[in-house]
């Protein structure tokens, strides 16, 4: 669910990338002749088998059931559901594109399906819409606005939703003197990280158990962090620091959805990054290079870090390890008096050269309809993007014996933000990625990232 | 010095009389053993903490990462590779919904292997015979430019065979998989080649003298008298064509012809920043990897013999 793909880079990443590239090349050429290929559905009979892709394999079991009584309720139609990992879904995607071999229907992601619009690999939705009265008020306010393309048309429909909340080690907070309530209740400003970085700072313990708000604290030999990092967080920083920029009034681009402007010039953010990459450099965080390779989550286990800033899909991961006793919290209210979280969400899309689009239309609606997505709030993995499944999943949660308020209260509360949608996004996030890879490491200073900035900007303006 | 070590070792020799022959302790000796241990140690280390994991419960590896005994130790992994645990089972240990259609992939892998080996063998030694027992114009100009290919990275001729393999309307299927490795491989060529120089001229000369023409030439005599070379590339082949990622990954996505490396690929990544199910992970590496493993220890010697009779030392 994270755009920036910042996971573990493995030997066969190489490889992956190069498929990666060959497919997008070959995806030019496709472009043109599979434009035209979709849209001629509504006279051909909603029949035989399609299939369908997701990434992650946690939801699999929920959507297998989904599918299982949508073939109930349509004999007609099978659905064969293939699970592909994050880091191989967005080449095979494109390279099934490219090959004629793509899903009839697949779960997309906001910071991929502009591209795959505009070069006409998805199915408009809106007839379908219009035609079966699919009522997209149901979903959680703005998600189903997210997937209408610049062209104005219908290109997904809401599945799930995510912010962003601080998991933390229950065991080591306590044993640190830092409660619960007070767990709940930090606050953050740029200058000099609130109560949240002294939480951060006590919470650290350096080998000979000096903390990190103590004299004599070792940085350079820590042997528990007060904040986990996953990464630089690219260009969007959503579950690593845009939870901290929301807070100060900053905002990625200019409009958001289609903007075309970023403000990675601003002082307010450029100081908010200067805060979170001086973390590193106090001893409160891992360096970034400790990062690759490694799961946040696992060194959480492990209890190497206390507090992890993650995104609401990570709930079973943090909450499965046993022997761990975590804790969730809101994220920290800023300079604004207010928490902040980025708001995201995936959809179904329907591929433009499906050869049954009737019958894969008919599933994108089902998935996207409240008897599917009670399906998923049952399985107690993500929140479904329907309004009132969405009540039952925050339910099967607590059945389970998780709060998961922290996560929900953002979306309550009103203090969510979208995920930053615009055209370009994988050359936003080429020049990006270095350039926050740099400033989170300490090896340049956050105002590099004006030229970065400037970078980004210049590609809107040809 | 060395003058004073053998006088040193000589009256060590009379010292401990002649019934007890004890060999003197030997520091050089002692190092060699020790860097040995730790050499062997080292390279098995990997493959016991792969099984270490393996046995361990998913959920509980992460908070017992400096236990060298497996974490909660259960056989739930081995169940997940072998599809004999439910989703709502795995996830309970820790594992995913995900599932690794073991038996499908290993065949999909056996026949991969087994194909490619079989195909680029013969044909690599039918060219390899024309190379170096046969004299025809240009044969040294050809054979240059075919060593020259074994210096072009693969990634650069994958776009053009994967426009081939799309346009004959072979994706996702075996044929299309094998066929850039079916014919031959220019390592395979120069290795038999080698050998082929090596062997005597004179039983092939004595089999024409009555008759015998190239083919029988090569069937009767070069093939049987190659059989070492040949099974030690037949099996060097095989273990790179069952640990082959890129070309599978590309061609072979459907799941009846995913392979094994493409199976565990797959399986390894799941939703960013979660981890992986490493146990299940570690255990489906594990059991693909034995096949390999065993033929090794099989035919192991068998290569190492053969490399040697062929002077690639």
């Amino acid at each position: 669910m994270k755009a920036t793909g910042t996971t573990a880079a493995s030997t066969k990443a190489t490889g992956r990338k190069a498929a990666g590239a060959i497919a997008a090349a070959a995806a030019a050429v496709l472009a043109l002749s599979a434009c035209g290929s979709g849209g001629g559905a509504s006279a051909e009979e909603a029949k035989g088998e399609i299939s369908y892709w997701l990434w992650d394999a946690n939801q699999l079991p929920a959507y297998q059931q989904c599918a299982d009584d949508f073939h109930k309720a349509n004999p007609d139609i099978t659905v064969k559901i293939t699970q592909r990992g994050w880091d191989d879904y967005w080449s095979t995607l494109t390279n099934g594109f490219v090959a004629g071999t793509a899903p009839d229907v697949f779960t997309d992601h906001l910071a991929k399906y502009p591209e795959f619009a505009k070069t006409g690999q998805l199915l408009a939705l809106d007839d379908a819409v219009a035609n079966d009265h699919v009522d997209v008020a149901q979903y959680n306010k703005g998600l189903a606005d997210l997937w209408v393309g610049e062209d104005g048309k219908r290109y997904g429909l809401p599945k799930d939703w995510d912010t962003i909340s601080l998991f933390y080690n229950k065991k080591l907070a306590a044993d640190a003197g830092v409660s619960e309530d007070q767990m709940k209740s930090l606050s953050w400003n740029p200058q000099d990280g609130g109560t949240y970085e002294k939480a951060i700072a006590h919470l650290t313990v350096d080998k000979n158990g000096k903390r990190g708000d103590e004299p004599g604290f070792d940085k350079t030999k820590v042997a528990v962090y007060g904040l986990g990092l996953t990464g630089s967080g690219s260009g969007q920083g959503q579950t690593e620091w845009s939870y901290l920029t929301g807070t100060t009034g900053w905002t990625h681009t200019d409009k958001n959805p289609w903007g075309t402007h970023f403000n990675y010039d601003d002082p307010k953010f450029q100081d908010s990054i200067a805060w979170f990459a001086g973390l590193a450099d106090k001893g409160y965080m891992p360096k970034l290079e400790t990062t690759v390779g490694a799961s946040m989550a696992d060194t959480f286990a492990a209890g190497k870090s206390v507090i992890n800033a993650n995104g609401s899909w990570m709930i079973g991961q943090y909450t499965g390890y046993k022997g761990v006793d975590v804790g969730i919290a809101p994220t920290p209210t800023g300079p604004d008096g207010k928490r902040s979280s980025m708001f995201n969400g995936l959809a179904d899309s329907v591929w433009a050269g499906t050869k049954k689009p009737a019958a894969a239309v008919k599933f994108a609606e089902y998935l996207g309809s409240a008897a599917c997505q009670d399906v998923v709030a049952s399985k107690a993995v993500v929140f479904p993007a329907i309004k009132t499944s969405s009540d039952k999943a925050e339910a099967a949660f607590k059945a389970k014996g998780v709060d998961v308020t922290p996560f929900t209260q953002q979306v309550k509360e009103d203090t969510t933000f979208l995920f930053p949608i615009a055209d370009k996004a994988a050359k936003v996030d080429g020049i990006m990625k270095p350039a926050m890879d740099a400033v989170v490491s300490g090896k340049q200073p956050a105002s590099s990232l004006s030229q970065a900035n400037d970078q980004v900007n210049s590609l809107f303006n040809k | 010095m060395t003058t004073a070590t053998s006088a040193t070792r000589s009256s060590r020799f009379k010292s401990s009389g002649g019934s007890k022959r004890r060999r003197p302790f030997n520091w050089r000796r002692a190092g060699a053993w020790v860097l040995v241990i730790l050499a062997v140690a080292v390279s098995v280390l990997p493959f016991y903490w792969v099984l270490r994991t393996s046995l361990s419960s998913n959920s509980a590896l992460a908070s017992n990462a400096s236990n060298l005994l497996p974490a909660d130790f259960n056989l739930g992994a081995y169940k997940r590779v072998f599809g004999l645990q439910t989703a709502q089972e795995a996830m309970a240990e820790g594992g995913s919904g995900a599932k690794i259609d073991f038996w499908i992939y290993l065949r999909n892998t056996v026949l991969f292997a087994g194909i490619t080996t079989a195909g680029a063998v013969f044909f690599s030694a039918m060219a390899a015979y024309a190379f170096s027992r046969l004299r025809w114009r240009g044969r040294n100009a050809v054979f240059s430019l075919f060593l020259a290919t074994m210096m072009v990275p693969p990634i650069f001729t994958a776009l053009p065979n994967f426009l081939l393999i799309k346009n004959l309307g072979l994706l996702n299927t075996l044929l299309g998989m094998v066929l850039p490795y079916l014919f031959m491989t220019p390592f395979a060529i120069f290795f038999l080649r080698q050998f082929f120089l090596n062997m005597s001229r004179e039983v092939e000369e004595a089999a024409m003298l009555d008759g015998a023409r190239h083919l029988r030439i090569f069937f009767q005599i070069v093939l049987p008298n190659a059989a070492a070379p040949i099974a030690t590339l037949a099996l060097l082949t095989f273990i790179g064509q069952w640990n082959e990622y890129f070309w599978p990954l590309l061609v072979g996505n459907q799941e009846n012809v995913r392979v094994l490396t493409v199976g565990l690929g797959v399986f390894k990544s799941q939703s960013p920043q979660g981890a992986p199910d490493w146990s299940g992970l570690m255990a489906a590496t594990l059991v693909s990897a034995l096949p390999v493993l065993l033929l090794f220890i099989a035919f192991g010697k068998k290569i190492v013999n053969s490399i040697g009779f062929s002077g690639i030392k």
